[in-house]
């Protein structure tokens, strides 16, 4: 199976605003160029060949095919595709694999929840079908992610700056039962960044980075929000400001935004 | 070229300043370019008459430069008259231009409102007004203590002698290189609009721009001269003058126009923005420094930089409180931790990149509108997006975010549809489970579309001052509470126009 493709560039992509902040780099598990290509996990090797040889042909083919889709599995669609088989025959076969001979297992896909997704039974779905950590049920566990957060606020209040692993042993000394991987602490860090909670900066080995080697990426608290020059009058938050000109219905004489914000009667 | 609201906007601030005949002139040439006086004539309906009176108080007050440019295929010229977007909007805020000089040569701010006021005059001409308006009982100042002023105006390059009247541009031979240097790196030559080079063409060297009026013996012709003419400090050349000089002092005193060159309060006002800007966001110990840096700035290379001596930084820190004891080695590191590098130019100076301020400070405010009018989630997908180079995918913008997925559905569906965002759709490979992607960016047309609302939100506020004026005039109900709510308003423009002069002129 070819790896999960992403989808190319639009040609005008060059166009996007020039970005000036600091870049948040995108999460582990994405940055890279390609993704790395399905495979079963490596303590999961295929069923042997005694097994395999008491299936029917049919279903040791099948069953191969789901093994190569590894912690990604495969959909049914793509299944009866490949083996060319018509949709009854091929949910007779898959209800033997699951559910009489147990060698396969259905997932549901947190992106798509109608799809059903057949993998190795003894396979742990990839966080991309799961959703990762921070799912539950294919729900975002949203408790755990805010107090997480909490949680690595926390540890850079206290450290004043801070790289992913200092957040870490620090939530593992002051929470011993928790046990976050160093990944999710680094997902959590993006967002916070994301969220402008956090700054996302680099060492320069000087000043207050004098504990933390040059070019490490860091973390400290994110200054006071910026911005807000336009909030301060009605026209600059309307949502109605395409439809208002100074003859039309909506008009600035007219407008209630201004009535209210000038506490007027007119 | 300029867009919608930013027309009416100009065309707004001339009707209020020049009345509507003004107006319909000014408006015609930003909505067409440059045109020449039959094409207004017979676009407007208007009188030859009617139109060049509009052209010459436009062409007065730096609204509008003539130039000459070929006709037909002979040697034949015409001439064709351009507005120009950005002096009509500085309109808007000569208040802060003289708040500039108040603060920094307080002495020479009547002479500025005089050339603000007036658009372009004399020398002889300024005097004339300094005169006139000496109230009763105060001392009429001297001609050469008004020279004096004058040209410390000029000295600081906060005055300029006026542009060609009319120089000769030819569009076809400005187009041709266009199109290779199309290719070239943005780096290498700015891509100019023929209105930049209209008025590139038409202004003066800068060593001719800010050459001062030369001092020279008082001519007892000068009858506004009051006797007292001797200044302490005034350096006479008498003796060392020929007859040329006096002849340039004579020039430049009498025939010269000179007005305020706008450039340079932009460039003033956006250091103010900068300094003020980031100082919110100065970690303890570091405002004073930072503050220094500021107040040492003498000379700038361009204006998109500052640059100040190290000593002059050393001097001031030393002036604040706490800063006796900072050290040179802590104040260049905190220099530089500040982003202000040694200069290339002289190793004992610190400059610092505006441009970054200034655009890191446009998409704050974006983000921090698209929060407001969103929420919080929206404030974080739109960041997301701003801050990668290429169209992300709505499941890596799920996994980053870490957000729920229908709120991310939701919310980028709710930008998508308000113009903030793009969405494509792309066709999977097969095996991929999903027969389609979409992916998200950041609209390319999202500035213009956000400073064509910025001008939108101030011709408004333009209106419901007029609107309020003519209330006052129909003298209806309550005077006091109107007037209140005219100032409110009148305050919340110079506001707005600090976001409009981000977004357009820094
Ligand atoms: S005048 Fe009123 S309706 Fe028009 S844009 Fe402003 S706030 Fe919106």
């Amino acid at each position: 199976m070819p790896p999960r493709k992403r989808p190319p560039q639009p040609t005008n992509a060059s166009e996007t605003p020039p970005e000036v902040k600091t870049r948040i780099s995108p999460p582990s598990k994405l940055c890279a160029a390609a993704p790395p290509a399905p495979g079963p996990a490596p303590s999961v090797s295929i069923l042997p060949a005694n097994i395999l040889g008491s299936f029917p042909p049919p279903e040791r083919e099948i069953y191969k095919l789901v093994f190569s889709g590894g912690d990604k599995g495969m959909t049914q669609t793509d299944i009866r595709i490949k083996m060319g088989m018509t949709a009854s025959t091929l949910t007779k076969h898959m209800r033997a694999l699951v559910n009489t001979k147990g060698v396969l297992k259905v997932v549901t896909n947190v992106h798509k929840r109608g799809e059903k997704i057949y993998m190795d039974a003894r396979v742990d779905p990839s966080p991309e079908i799961t959703g990762g950590t921070w799912y539950r049920n294919g729900q975002l566990d949203s408790e755990a992610v805010a107090s997480v957060r909490l949680r690595c606020l926390d540890q850079v209040e206290k450290l004043g700056v801070a790289t992913a692993d200092s957040i870490l042993s620090g939530i593992s000394r002051d929470y011993p039962s928790v046990g976050y991987s160093i990944e999710q602490i680094r997902d959590i860090l993006r967002t916070m960044a994301l969220d402008m909670v956090l700054e996302e900066v680099r060492s320069t080995g000087v000043g207050e980075f004098s504990d933390l080697r040059a070019g490490r990426v860091c973390y400290r608290r994110g200054g006071a929000p910026q911005g807000g020059m336009m909030e301060g009058i009605p026209c600059g938050v309307c949502p109605r400001i395409d439809e208002c000109s100074p003859e039309g219905v909506i008009s600035p004489s007219t407008c209630v935004y201004y009535k209210k914000w000038l506490q007027m009667d007119f | 070229m300029v867009s919608q609201h930013g027309i009416l906007l100009a065309a707004g601030i001339i009707f209020d300043h020049f009345g509507p005949l003004v107006s319909k002139v000014c408006r015609c040439l930003l909505r067409h370019g440059a045109l020449p006086l039959q094409e207004i004539v017979r676009r407007l309906d208007l009188s030859p008459g009617q139109v060049k009176n509009s052209l010459l108080v436009l062409i007065q007050h730096n609204c509008v430069q003539a130039f000459s440019s070929p006709r037909g295929g002979g040697d034949k010229t015409a001439t064709h008259y351009l507005a120009i977007f950005d002096n009509i909007l500085h309109r808007l805020r000569f208040s802060k231009f003289l708040s500039v000089i108040r603060a920094d040569i307080p002495e020479s701010e009547a002479l500025l409102e005089g050339l603000l006021h007036n658009g372009r005059l004399t020398f002889d001409q300024l005097v004339e007004r300094a005169i006139y308006k000496v109230t009763e009982g105060s001392i009429r100042p001297a001609r050469e203590e008004i020279r004096m002023n004058f040209n410390k105006l000029v000295y600081a390059h906060y005055v300029e002698r006026c542009p060609k009247p009319e120089p000769f541009v030819d569009p076809l031979q400005d187009e041709q290189p266009t199109s290779t240097r199309k290719r070239v790196p943005k780096t290498v030559g700015k891509d100019l609009s023929f209105d930049k080079k209209v008025v590139n063409t038409a202004a003066l060297s800068d060593a001719e721009k800010f050459s001062e009026i030369p001092y020279i013996t008082e001519d007892a012709s000068h009858a506004n001269d009051s006797p007292h003419s001797a200044i302490a400090g005034a350096k006479r050349k008498h003796e060392a003058l020929g007859v040329d000089e006096e002849l340039n002092s004579t020039i430049a005193e009498n025939e010269v126009l000179w007005r305020a060159n706008f450039e340079k309060f932009i460039f003033c006002l956006k250091k103010k923005f900068c300094a003020e800007r980031k100082k919110p966001k100065l970690r303890v110990g570091t405002r004073p420094i930072w503050e220094a840096f500021f107040e040492a700035n003498l000379t700038n290379k361009d204006d998109n930089s500052v640059t100040s001596p190290l000593n002059g930084i050393l001097a001031r820190v030393g002036q604040k409180e706490g800063g006796t004891s900072m050290t040179i080695d802590h104040v260049t590191r905190v220099l530089e931790e500040l982003n202000c590098s040694p200069s290339s130019e002289d190793p004992d100076a610190f400059t610092l990149d505006l441009s970054r301020i200034v655009e890191a400070s446009r998409y704050e405010e974006m983000e921090s509108l698209v929060k407001k009018k969103y929420g919080q989630e929206a404030f974080t997908i739109f960041r997301l997006l701003v801050t990668q180079d290429c169209p992300v995918e709505t499941d890596k913008i799920i996994d980053t975010t870490i957000l729920d997925k229908q709120i991310v559905h939701g919310t980028l569906y709710k930008l998508w549809k308000d113009d903030y965002i793009d969405s494509e759709r792309i066709a999977s490979g097969t095996g991929t489970g999903n027969s389609q992607f979409f992916v998200w960016r950041v609209k390319n047309t999202f500035q213009e579309q956000f400073i064509d609302n910025l001008y939108h939100a101030a011709l408004n506020l333009r209106q419901m001052i007029n609107y309020i004026i003519e209330l006052l005039l129909e003298g209806s109900k309550d005077e006091t509470k109107l007037r209140h709510r005219k100032n409110i308003l009148i305050l919340a423009l110079t506001r707005h126009d600090d976001s409009l002069m981000l977004f357009h002129d820094f």
